[in-house]
């Protein structure tokens, strides 16, 4: 009985722990993003900005998938581990909060935190910053797991990965005929469709491009490279194939208000894409040929 | 049109870099040709036997050759190369056989398919004929080389006189000798023998629908 009672006060010391990570993280947050963002600091009222609860919980959501991540060895004992997850946490939010510093500022370098989502309340931007904070959890969560415990490492693949994503968010324009900057000043849904199922879309590519197994660093980029290429030519091809099996036309009829086209395409954009690149990971991550070695 | 040619770009850079940077091409040498197979293989005397033939690939092939490389003074190594169609076609038929040689003196090279190690016969260096009769001589290593035949793959083969002058005469007319019996290459009894490898793979188990489906639901969803 005493060892069940000391392993349930161990998880809950754990699970304070854990929350004393959250408030680590609540104060990173302000040294990452300058003064007019400090709105995390400040008493939460969900029912007054929706934009900002999204955009807040988008990132607690995100920190939370990265902390899924870590693990209490209590075996090593409790100072070792708990010091193990501090650090790692610590590492984990730093990563995750510059990983979201740069791409925010590659993806809305022509929008403002404050304008958006304090003044205009809008949706879109909103939708799309959630959109990002969740992906760039999933893929750091990915990059700490392949990293396996060595720092070193650990940079070098969370770079790697922002720019590989960096460099995705940019092909948007490959993707969907919608105008980001021109759809976004319009608070426009579909955009913010499109774009998340695009976002979701890469992520999914990047990280099935990051899961297998490493033995130098070296050739692991150089698959990681080769999967990401091959997800490039896999994509179209899914694309191709379900716009032909459901018979999906582009052309719009006539009569139909322009928000409504927006919103439809940005949701069908969304949807086959994020389709595509969950089909397409199968065939770049989860196909799996032998060598010759074990004939011979 | 656009798409169109950004989609050949990648592709085309999707293969560059799968075969420049592809771990499977590292550390494996190509041999298309008697001559890259001799650059490949240092020292002398030397014997190198074809010990297994393998190919990848469901539409575009890709040929291997496993050689067994014996040396006369050390132990024996093992070489993997990768080859081309026309090479692998050209030794198919001298499997367990030794497909290059290069003699101490003058370093004199020969890549008549023979049988294993026939170099070593009668080189007194190695060995001396004993008679087996009045009649018959057979060659049998010093005490020292023992393990040679084991490395050759010999089983119960002993050499005689008349299979060493066999061997020789095929070797100056550039004529393949697999064995008085046809002992030795592809359906040679004593290549079965000494490298079976190749023999289980051509000849794969037989397998019941019904005992496969047994199989697989006892392992997937039973256990």
């Amino acid at each position: 009985m005493n060892e069940i009672f000391d392993k349930l006060l161990i998880r809950i010391l754990f699970t304070l722990f854990i929350c004393l990570a959250l408030f680590i993280y609540k104060y990173a947050h302000v040294i990452f993003y300058p003064s007019n963002k400090k709105q995390i600091l400040k008493k939460i009222y969900p029912s007054e900005n929706y934009i900002d609860t999204l955009h807040i919980f988008s990132r607690l959501i995100g920190i939370s998938l990265i902390f899924s991540t870590l693990e209490f060895n209590e075996y090593i004992g409790i100072s070792i581990s708990t010091f193990h997850f501090f650090v790692w946490s610590v590492v984990g939010i730093c990563f995750y909060l510059l990983s979201i510093y740069i791409l925010e500022n590659i993806i809305f370098y022509n929008f403002e935190y404050k304008d958006e989502v304090l003044k205009k309340k809008n949706p879109a931007y909103g939708v799309v910053s959630f959109a990002n904070a969740i992906c760039l959890a999933f893929i750091i969560k990915t990059i700490f797991k392949e990293s396996d415990n060595s720092i070193i490492i650990l940079i070098i693949l969370w770079l790697f990965s922002l720019v590989l994503f960096g460099f995705s968010t940019r092909l948007f324009k490959f993707v969907s005929k919608l105008s980001f900057n021109s759809l976004m000043i319009q608070k426009n849904l579909g955009l913010s469709f499109a774009y998340t199922g695009f976002l979701f879309g890469n992520t999914v590519i990047i990280m099935a491009a990051f899961s297998h197994e490493h033995h130098d660093i070296g050739s692991y980029m150089v698959q990681v490279i080769l999967k990401t290429l091959l997800g490039a030519l896999i994509l179209p091809i899914f694309k191709y194939g379900l716009t032909l099996i459901f018979k999906v036309s582009e052309s719009v009829n006539q009569g139909l208000q322009e928000e409504n086209i927006h919103l439809g395409h940005g949701i069908y954009i969304g949807a086959v894409y994020l389709t595509c690149s969950l089909l397409t990971s199968i065939i770049i991550a989860q196909i799996h040929f032998g060598t010759i070695y074990p004939f011979f | 049109m656009n798409k169109l040619i950004i989609y050949g770009i990648l592709l085309l850079t999707y293969l560059g870099l799968s075969k420049s940077l592809s771990p499977n091409e590292f550390g494996i040498k190509y041999v298309n040709s008697d001559q890259s197979l001799s650059d490949l293989i240092p020292g002398s005397p030397v014997s190198v036997i074809l010990t297994d033939i393998h190919s990848t690939g469901f539409i575009i092939k890709t040929y291997y050759h496993k050689y067994k490389v014996v040396f006369g003074f050390q132990s024996y190594e093992e070489l993997i190369v990768r080859t081309s169609r026309i090479f692998t076609e050209k030794y198919k038929n001298y499997l367990g056989m030794s497909v290059f040689r290069r003699y101490k003196i003058d370093q004199q090279e020969s890549f008549t398919p023979l049988p294993p190690g026939s170099i070593f016969i009668g080189d007194k260096n190695f060995g001396n004929w004993e008679f087996k009769d009045s009649t018959n001589k057979e060659w049998k290593f010093f005490r020292v080389y023992r393990q040679i035949p084991k490395y050759l793959g010999w089983g119960d083969f002993k050499p005689t006189f008349k299979i060493y002058n066999k061997i020789k005469l095929h070797e100056s007319q550039d004529k393949p000798f697999i064995g008085s019996n046809d002992e030795f290459g592809i359906n040679g009894t004593i290549t079965r023998k000494a490298f079976p490898k190749y023999f289980d793979r051509q000849s794969p188990k037989e397998a019941k629908l019904n005992n496969f489906l047994k199989d697989y639901v006892k392992e997937n969803f039973i256990k």
